[in-house]
């Protein structure tokens, strides 16, 4: 009998901590204006599993389709309606969507900018280093060809605020060696189909380069220097689970992966749930700093060894967590599944 | 009575689907009201002007596939003439973005009458022409827009003298759109300009030996399609405060809202306040499956279901209507 009550009791008690949980239980928007990319839907995915992870968050309100910052002010403001505690968003640029995260913190609402950075100073945000992106595989491209040379310059999407922030950074890695030209500058709209067609018309052309930098349309390129048998010349790409595949098992690539991790995304649900806890950051903007691991260095090699893995897609980026923001298992963001799911 | 419900049996039935959304909306989120529908409005706006541009193209018995760069073209034009401008040169820099506006729809209507190529074909071809000098004037998003600007469309309507209960839940955005439709359409409607746009979209030729202009009429009619265009774009700036040069996904909804809306692909029937019920029935759509939270890869299957289910069933009643 006294086992009877105990028991009845300690049911009582986890019931009663488990209605606890129930009230705190968040409710959190997204919104994100690229859809069927994949860095974007590991994106989507690392929000979904830290929401899940976390235990705090009741459900996601996930607007989550292809348009512009007019249509993200529509999202947002839904969302606003929804009466969510917090929206984390991928702003489609800087200044764009300003009105409608103002309307948002302004009824209470915690704002997080993930991937790209807003002027709106109400909003917190946590990115990648953009500009440190493109400068580091830069520099590391043109340190490989001693200074000298042409490369190939594969940019993202023309008008894009990442892809501006990132040819600021390949300007000044341009800047500090002289004697390094652009033999095609391309855009690619981080289209793969786009890319390869893009490579091959250039291999096809018979243009001298001695190098190929690419916003992260990568493994497309390699697969085309093989394909053609054209000779491979280093390539500087993402840390895309495809290319870094490749850095390891494709003969005679040299190459290097600069990480750019979609679990910011994950970072981003973390950091707002943090918030509505009471702990706020210290500072507003949080940056995420870039890596860069090449298949020359021992260490890189490591890096790389460590980082693949056969279970991603090969265009989602290998860095699938964030150390220190994100806490939710590999197989988790892989089922990329969120609360009530 | 009966002949204007006759008529009009198809806006009408629109406006009763939309009325019916608005009440759903309510039981899904019973907070949504003033705010709810200003941001509603506001989220149409740029939608509602793009359909609006493209019907009359469309009554006219063309096509503009260049629409959403067009109205890329007067975003950036707009963003970069306002950018550090005072409130009178912000004036000229709107009439700068019209006058651009009427110019390339003009263009895309002369080039069509002159080279005799089809409309889908010059006007692809004009797509990526308008999406080129889009990047050219701006190559990533910047700019400002005025402020006297921007507060046209923001919030509810306020009339001196006037209590805000009475006036505050009609959303600016509405009245900017019925102001700036009905200044433009009403007078050319009720012109001649107007019989012939809808004559040469019913039967050119037939409209040619009635001595209708065919080729002026239908620079005309692009013209107009182009300054509406203009207006859109503008109408995502003033929503933004930026320029985008990426043109957003106005083209294909504005087929979609112009078709819903009552508009016969094809030309020469249909009016525009259909589409533009058409536009806010799609935008409330896309509102209450956020607020219901519909998986986003659903929502997009849902939206076109929709669509398809509403223009077949006003198939349906149309035959049997014809029958009886």
């Amino acid at each position: 009998m006294k086992k009877l009550l105990l028991g009845t009791a300690a049911l009582a008690l986890g019931l009663g901590l488990a209605g606890m949980a129930d009230a705190k239980g968040y409710k959190i928007g997204i919104s994100n204006t690229v859809q069927g990319n994949g860095w974007r839907e590991e994106m989507i995915c690392a929000m979904k599993a830290q929401a899940l992870a976390s235990g705090e968050v009741e459900s996601l309100n996930i607007a989550h389709r292809n348009t512009d910052a007019a249509g993200q002010l529509e999202d947002i403001r839904n969302l606003i309606q929804a009466g969510v505690n917090a929206i984390v968003v991928n702003p489609a640029n800087a200044d764009g969507i300003n009105a409608a995260i103002k309307e948002a913190t302004d009824a209470g609402i915690v704002v997080v900018a993930v991937d790209q950075a807003v002027t709106e100073p109400s909003a917190y945000i946590l990115s990648n280093n953009q500009e440190e992106y493109a400068y580091l595989g830069a520099k590391w491209l043109f340190n490989q060809l001693g200074g000298k040379g042409a490369v190939v310059y594969m940019r993202g999407a023309a008008g894009a605020g990442a892809d501006n922030d990132r040819d600021k950074g390949f300007k000044r890695a341009m800047a500090e060696f002289p004697g390094i030209t652009i033999a095609q500058e391309v855009f690619t709209g981080w289209q793969q189909d786009q890319g390869k067609q893009q490579i091959n018309d250039i291999i096809a052309a018979g243009v001298p380069f001695q190098g190929v930098w690419t916003s992260g349309i990568d493994n497309v390129i390699v697969d085309a220097f093989v394909e053609s048998g054209a000779p491979l010349v280093p390539i500087v790409g993402a840390d895309n689970a495809g290319f870094v595949g490749q850095l390891s098992s494709v003969k005679g690539l040299k190459g290097a992966a600069v990480t750019n991790p979609g679990s910011v995304g994950g970072a981003g649900v973390e950091l707002a749930i943090q918030i509505l806890d009471g702990k706020k950051p210290a500072e507003k903007t949080v940056l995420v700093d870039p890596e860069l691991w090449d298949n020359v260095s021992d260490e890189g090699k490591a890096k790389l060894a460590a980082a693949a893995n056969p279970k991603l897609s090969p265009e989602w980026p290998v860095s699938v967590s964030i150390p220190g923001w994100t806490t939710y298992t590999m197989d988790q963001i892989i089922a990329c599944k969120g609360p009530g799911e | 009575m009966r002949r204007l419900i006759e008529t009009n049996g198809w806006t009408i039935g629109l406006g009763l689907l939309l009325a019916l959304l608005l009440l759903a909306t309510r039981l899904i989120q019973p907070d949504f009201g003033t705010s709810g529908l200003d941001s509603l409005a506001r989220a149409a706006l740029p939608f509602a002007l793009a359909t609006v541009g493209m019907a009359v193209v469309v009554i006219a018995g063309g096509i503009d596939l260049s629409v959403a760069a067009m109205m890329a073209v007067a975003s950036v034009t707009g963003a970069v003439l306002m950018d550090g401008a005072s409130d009178g040169q912000a004036v000229l820099a709107v009439i700068a973005v019209l006058a651009l506006g009427l110019a390339m729809g003009a263009l895309n209507g002369a080039l069509i009458v002159l080279t005799r190529v089809t409309d889908i074909v010059v006007t692809l071809a004009m797509l990526f022409v308008w999406q080129g000098v889009a990047l050219l004037v701006l190559n990533a998003p910047g700019g400002g827009a005025a402020p006297w600007l921007r507060a046209l469309v923001a919030g509810g309507i306020t009339l001196p003298g006037v209590p805000a209960g009475l006036t505050g839940w009609l959303p600016r955005g509405v009245v900017f759109l019925t102001a700036v439709t009905a200044l433009i359409w009403l007078p050319v409607a009720r012109s001649k300009l107007g019989l012939m746009i809808y004559a040469i979209g019913s039967d050119a030729s037939a409209a040619f030996r009635s001595g209708v202009p065919v080729g002026r009429t239908r620079i005309a009619a692009y013209a107009i399609g182009g300054l509406f265009a203009a207006l859109g774009g503008l109408s995502v700036t003033m929503g933004t405060g930026i320029g985008e040069p990426i043109p957003g996904p106005y083209l294909l909804a504005s087929v979609a809202a112009v078709v819903l809306g009552g508009v016969v692909l094809g030309g020469g029937r249909g009016g525009l306040l259909g589409p533009i019920l058409a536009v806010f029935v799609l935008r409330t759509v896309r509102m209450d499956l956020t607020l219901l939270s519909v998986d986003p890869n659903v929502a997009a299957i849902v939206e076109g279901t929709i669509m398809v289910a509403v223009v077949m069933f006003g198939a349906v009643l149309a035959t049997r209507g014809r029958g009886a």
